[in-house]
């Protein structure tokens, strides 16, 4: 005979009780094997993030629970547009924190979660020691880290960082922009970065609905739904987007 | 466009693909080079479309590959913070990215 029941919290153990109608069968001292079948799923939001809606909420459970098998996986966390968004997200963008560095575990998480879900994922996966580093010195990471449902308790640091080097890292692309030809949503994308840089070195608000509206405000709202929707763009709108990058990188460089 | 013009464009852009993927290279213990690693994918899709726009003899193919060295190699100098170890995989790089785009 077999029965599944929950594991309930008692004084001094957890516990599985034995039902009424068996236990004749299972009597004390008799040997048993107990296997985990599944997973309890919490869900932890960030301060920012109210709700997602029951079967976002649902799906973000199953994932999570579907992820317990990694053992190697000591947290995870989903964020980006799929929380923001009410329909309009690409992919379902999940943070992955390792004990220590792994390799291949994003494509390997990544297959599988393909293969049970059916779904399109990001995966992007830091070892726990960069993780508390990063979220210190990036600005990007801490705009991504505004909403966010986890598996596990999280607040983010207070305490900031300035990482010259980590920053210079990240005005490569937004300097190249400045020479090179690229796809109206690289604009977009990097007009964000910089209006992310700044408010950190300013500590304003790194919300990333905010940042939209802000980069919204500053192309303005026709061109900014070209940008976001990869459209092609004349000669003109390029050299007005390059005037916002510009000022942005010589405010960010007399803050470094 | 004519031709030296193309390979102008294109060895500009592929200069400035491989400085970022060079920099996530040596910036491998770094925290962010992963994430940012595919600001040099993007730029190696702009090269690929300058790529396709024509028909490369084995003369422009060579042109290229050293007009690629010069330029990575001063796009690599002009940004100190990226580890010093950028120059010893550069070669490297510079053969992957040709021959991912035919042109080795």
């Amino acid at each position: 005979m077999k029965f599944i029941h929950q594991v309930s919290k008692g004084s001094l153990y957890n516990q599985i009780y034995i039902p009424k109608e068996a236990e004749n069968i299972f009597e004390a001292g008799d040997i048993v094997e107990v296997k985990l079948l599944k997973k309890k799923s919490f869900l932890y939001f960030s301060k920012a993030l109210k709700n997602i809606g029951e079967f976002k909420e649902k799906l973000v459970k199953e994932i999570f629970s579907f992820l317990v098998k990694f053992s190697e996986i000591k947290q995870v966390f989903t964020v980006g547009s799929f929380l923001t968004e009410k329909v309009d997200y690409n992919d379902i963008d999940l943070l992955i924190i390792t004990e220590k560095k792994i390799n291949g575990i994003e494509e390997k998480v990544y297959t599988q979660l393909i293969d049970k879900f059916q779904l399109r994922f990001h995966i992007i996966s830091f070892p726990e020691s960069s993780f508390l580093n990063l979220q210190n010195i990036c600005p990007l990471t801490r705009s991504m880290l505004y909403y966010f449902v986890s598996n596990k308790k999280f607040e983010i640091s207070q305490e900031t960082k300035i990482d010259k080097q980590h920053l210079q890292f990240l005005l490569m692309m937004p300097e190249d922009l400045l020479k090179i030809k690229a796809n109206s949503r690289i604009f977009y994308d990097n007009i964000r970065r910089l209006v992310t840089l700044s408010n950190f070195l300013e500590n304003k608000s790194l919300n990333p609905v905010e940042i939209s509206k802000k980069t919204s405000v500053l192309v303005g709202n026709f061109l900014c739904s070209q940008l976001r929707n990869n459209e092609l763009i004349n000669e003109n709108d390029i050299e007005f987007l390059r005037k916002i990058i510009k000022k942005y990188l010589n405010k960010i460089r007399k803050k470094l | 466009m004519n031709r030296s013009k193309t390979i102008h464009e294109l060895t500009n852009i592929l200069a400035i693909a491989l400085r970022h993927k060079i920099g996530s290279i040596v910036n491998q213990n770094e925290i962010y080079a992963q994430k940012y690693a595919k600001d040099s994918e993007i730029l190696l899709k702009q090269a690929e479309k300058i790529v396709c726009s024509k028909n490369w003899n084995s003369q422009d193919k060579e042109m290229i590959k050293e007009e690629l060295k010069k330029k990575l190699s001063i796009e690599l100098e002009k940004k100190p913070f990226l580890d010093i170890k950028k120059f010893d995989v550069m070669e490297n790089e510079i053969s992957n990215a040709l021959k991912m785009l035919n042109l080795n």
